[in-house]
């Protein structure tokens, strides 16, 4: 099954968490076929590295076509926020006569498509999202060709209802004029002027009233006790007129229908090619989407290798970037090679391990989704699978502990991982006694050693790091930092103040441990400059001691 | 030349609105309709919205169906579109959605009914009628709110029409007297720029009650609006208080209980006169106190149509209904829509 048409690469929970649902959602797609194109797209896997290099290649090109011609893909991209799916109508053009309204979105959306095509002719793109030509189609939907986005069963539709509206139009006027003639008479005649409706209201007080009531074919509607409303009769001229009319009626709508019938069947003809254009303007729609988001947020293309294997040099977690960026901050990029085997970061908290960890699962997914990864340089060795273990709040939402929840996600990963996994795992067990979660993040570390996965864990347990066969990573965090200076900035500021300057001081990337192993102590520090009482502080330094 | 030929040199977008259901809205709409074709007016033809009208679509009785000549753009609503009896030309879809469906801007090519309906908002409204005159619309008419109380502001259209008739009261005199009443609110006189205006057109989006002394300071009052709230806004008027602003509704709860002296001290402003709810008897009653009013926008009349027949049975005589409304009114054209 894991083979199957249903392998997934990582569940909805990682592709959240480690920010990969961020970027997808934050594409500038504008067609619906592009965004259905996003929703099935599948991750390459190991094996299919040859593939991904070629569409990366591509993504590549569609970068330097962004560039070179920015006016164009805006163009492009007004011309799509237009389009419209219209699979539905293309499914019942086979089996029904297409309404007015449906036509119209169908020409709509084959003028659209001309107008791709010409904005496409004049900047060369690759050939793959060439449109098929669809003027046949719009010839029978534009029987007058000046392409005029409008639409109407149009008398150039057929001689015949043309013919038909004509006769209906002439009994019209035969009609009106033999009323108006008649309205004159009875004004002549009797001084009683009809409205353009052909009826009157007169007062029963008015000398009017017998005069109209002997006008023969002057009809009493209505009356009450002040007034009575009469309505010009129809002659049997009329009468003739208006039953011709009635037959003309008939024979105009049955003509409607066989002109729109007509219509549908040169729009089934062309179903194949539409949806064929549909998915090739989806295909370009995300290929653009794709470049831009590389270029704006200074992607790079990653190079695929064969070893199992992820090298970070200077990634960026895009959402964070985003958030920081919206406060005017600069995110420090973070260096990372990680390999089979387990890696732990240990370090100062507030030192970013977290995002460090969630930027591991970034980086590859992307990669392996076909994107440019947001990093200075990255070499990335295909997975099979990928999932991270990190708390969050739908455990209380589940009625589950904090350890509960991750003892069941933990089992998901373990009865899922094959080879070339990535699995990543924020803290684990830091929510039950210290001597238990100890044993247990140790043997799990141990299981892990053993297998073809990579590994990475962040964690405070100190003992977990001094095995030999395990690396180590660890956050600079504010050893180089100027504590003197930090102290006085701290001091005048106010609470909120607090988390900023530490932040700024916090030096997030990361280095491999070697000889000294030993895990820094920061945390009492650093409760202590976000300003917990002194006598809680040195209660626990006495402790310690 | 008539009575919609002068209109449309003076305006370019006409609302039409009942005083009441029934008032015979869907009748002058007709009317104008048919005077617009004699004249050779291109029309454009939308509403506000068919919210609540939604009975009348199903029975199929008494909506705003109107007959349509060759060349006017008309809304429609996808779903109504091919129950329409004229030939309609689809010229634009226009993202604007209904409850039966997208609306469409569509070119009439084959006189006939067409059941109209139009978007909601007020700014799509807009959106809308600039649509339509890109088409070519020499003039709009608007089917207004089904009755005057829901008219959700002045700035939908330049001027309305206000329909009335017997279906407001069984006495003439009781017609006339409302029709009026209305006609004077909705024309009471804007705000005169100034310092004031100014300070409260930059405040008045807050929603607050304001007061202004003579030297022109301003205060704001906690309270949101002024329903129940006359003691409090009593209170906050000292010798000094010179205009009150009140954003919200103005009824008799706002004012009934603000002394007589200090009523006649202020001038009181609101934001447009569809806020006041008091009626005709009452709103005499204040003026005589020496109560005075002026509005942030006012809404221009452009005619008033008169309806003779009530559903109910009864009605009145068309040419004394049209002549009293008339004298009423001396200023504002009175049509009979039904002669």
């Amino acid at each position: 099954m894991k083979q199957g048409t249903n392998r997934r690469l990582a569940n909805v929970k990682t592709r959240t968490e480690t920010g990969l649902e961020y970027v997808m959602q934050n594409l500038d797609l504008n067609t619906p076929f592009g965004r259905k194109l996003l929703k099935e797209s599948k991750p390459f896997y190991p094996g299919q590295e040859e593939e991904l290099r070629l569409e990366l290649d591509k993504v590549e090109g569609m970068m330097s076509f962004v560039r070179s011609g920015e006016k164009q893909v805006s163009k492009m991209q007004e011309t799509f926020m237009m389009m419209k799916d219209l699979s539905f109508t293309l499914e019942r053009s086979h089996k029904d006569a297409l309404s007015v309204v449906e036509l119209f979105e169908m020409k709509s959306l084959l003028l659209q498509m001309k107008t791709l095509d010409k904005i496409c002719a004049e900047h060369a793109v690759p050939e793959e999202f060439v449109l098929d030509d669809v003027e046949g189609l719009l010839d029978c939907l534009d029987p007058r060709h000046d392409r005029l986005n409008t639409f109407y069963i149009y008398d150039d539709f057929s001689v015949k209802l043309a013919d038909l509206r004509k006769k209906k139009h002439e009994y019209e006027i035969s009609i009106r004029r033999a009323q108006k003639a008649r309205k004159e008479e009875i004004r002549k005649e009797y001084g009683i002027m009809l409205t353009p409706k052909f009826d009157v209201i007169i007062s029963r007080t008015s000398e009017d009233l017998e005069k109209a009531r002997q006008i023969s074919d002057l009809e009493q509607v209505s009356e009450d006790y002040m007034s009575v409303t009469f309505e010009l009769g129809k002659s049997p001229e009329i009468y003739g007129f208006v039953k011709d009319m009635e037959n003309v009626n008939g024979e105009i709508e049955e003509e409607e229908l066989i002109v729109r019938q007509q219509l549908s069947d040169r729009v089934a003809e062309y179903d194949q090619m539409i949806r064929s254009n549909c998915d090739r303007i989806g295909a370009l729609d995300l290929a653009l989407a794709k470049a831009i988001y590389g270029i704006r947020h200074d992607c790079v293309k990653p190079e695929i290798i064969e070893e199992h294997i992820v090298e970070i040099v200077e990634g960026r977690h895009l959402q964070v970037e985003d958030i920081l960026h919206s406060k005017k901050k600069e995110y420090c990029p973070i260096s990372i090679t990680l390999k089979d085997g387990v890696t732990c970061i240990t370090g100062a908290n507030m030192g970013g391990k977290t995002i460090s960890l969630k930027l591991a699962g970034l980086v590859p997914m992307l990669a392996q989704y076909g994107f440019f990864v947001p990093c200075k340089k990255a070499r990335i060795g295909l997975s099979n699978y990928m999932q991270i273990l990190i708390g969050d709040s739908q455990s209380v939402e589940r009625g589950l502990s904090s350890f509960g929840s991750e003892m069941e996600e933990l089992k998901e990963i373990l009865d899922n991982s094959q080879e070339r996994s990535i699995i990543l795992i924020d803290e684990i067990a830091s929510g039950t006694n210290p001597v238990e979660g100890l044993a247990l993040t140790k043997s799990l570390i141990d299981y892990l050693k053993g297998r073809n996965y990579i590994s990475l864990i962040t964690t405070h347990f100190e003992a977990v790091t001094e095995e030999n066969d395990i690396v180590n990573m660890q956050v600079r965090g504010l050893a180089g930092a100027d504590f003197r200076k930090l102290d006085s900035e701290l001091h005048i500021a106010n609470r909120k103040e607090r988390i900023n300057i530490i932040s700024r001081y916090m030096d997030y990337r990361l280095y491999t441990v070697t000889e000294n192993r030993e895990i820094p102590k920061d945390a009492l520090n650093i409760a202590k400059m976000l300003g917990l009482n002194d006598e809680i502080i040195e209660g626990a330094k006495k402790y310690i001691k | 030349m008539g009575l919609l030929y002068d209109l449309s040199t003076k305006y370019k977008t006409l609302s039409i609105v009942g005083m009441a259901k029934n008032a015979g809205k869907t009748t002058a709409l007709n009317y104008l309709i048919e005077e617009a074709d004699d004249e050779g007016i291109r029309l454009g033809i939308t509403s506000t919205g068919r919210d609540g009208e939604t009975s009348d679509l199903v029975t199929g009785t008494e909506k705003p169906r109107v007959y349509l000549y060759e060349d006017t753009i008309v809304s429609v609503p996808a779903q109504l579109y091919d129950l329409a009896d004229a030939g309609l030309e689809i010229m634009e879809m226009t993202n604007m959605n209904t409850a039966i469906g997208e609306l469409m801007l569509c070119r009439v090519c084959d006189s006939g009914y067409v059941q109209i309906a139009g978007p909601v908002a007020t700014a799509d409204n807009k959106k809308m009628c600039s649509k339509m005159f890109e088409m070519g619309c020499e003039l709009i008419l608007i089917d207004g709110a089904i009755d005057r109380k829901s008219i959700a502001s002045p700035d939908t259209s330049d001027a309305i029409i206000l329909s009335t008739g017997a279906v407001i009261s069984r006495t003439m005199k009781k017609v006339v007297e409302e029709t009026t009443h209305i006609v004077n609110l909705y024309r009471l006189p804007e705000f005169e720029t100034g310092r004031e205006r100014e300070t409260i057109e930059k405040h008045c989006g807050e929603g607050r009650i304001m007061l202004i002394d003579k030297n022109g300071k301003l205060t704001k009052l906690g309270l949101k609006t002024g329903l129940g709230a006359s003691r409090f806004i009593d209170d906050a008027i000292d010798e000094d208080t010179r205009y009150v602003y009140i954003p919200g509704a103005f009824t008799n709860s706002v004012i009934a209980d603000i002394q007589r002296d200090k009523l006649k001290q202020v001038h009181f402003i609101l934001k447009d006169p569809t806020r006041i709810f008091i009626s005709a008897m009452d709103w005499r009653q204040l003026i005589k106190k020496g109560f005075t009013v002026s509005v942030l926008k006012n809404i221009e009349i452009a005619a008033v149509t008169v309806n003779p027949f009530a559903p109910s049975g009864y009605s009145f005589e068309h040419e004394v209904l049209r002549d009293t409304m008339q004298e009423a009114l001396p200023d504002i054209p009175v049509i009979d829509v039904r002669l």
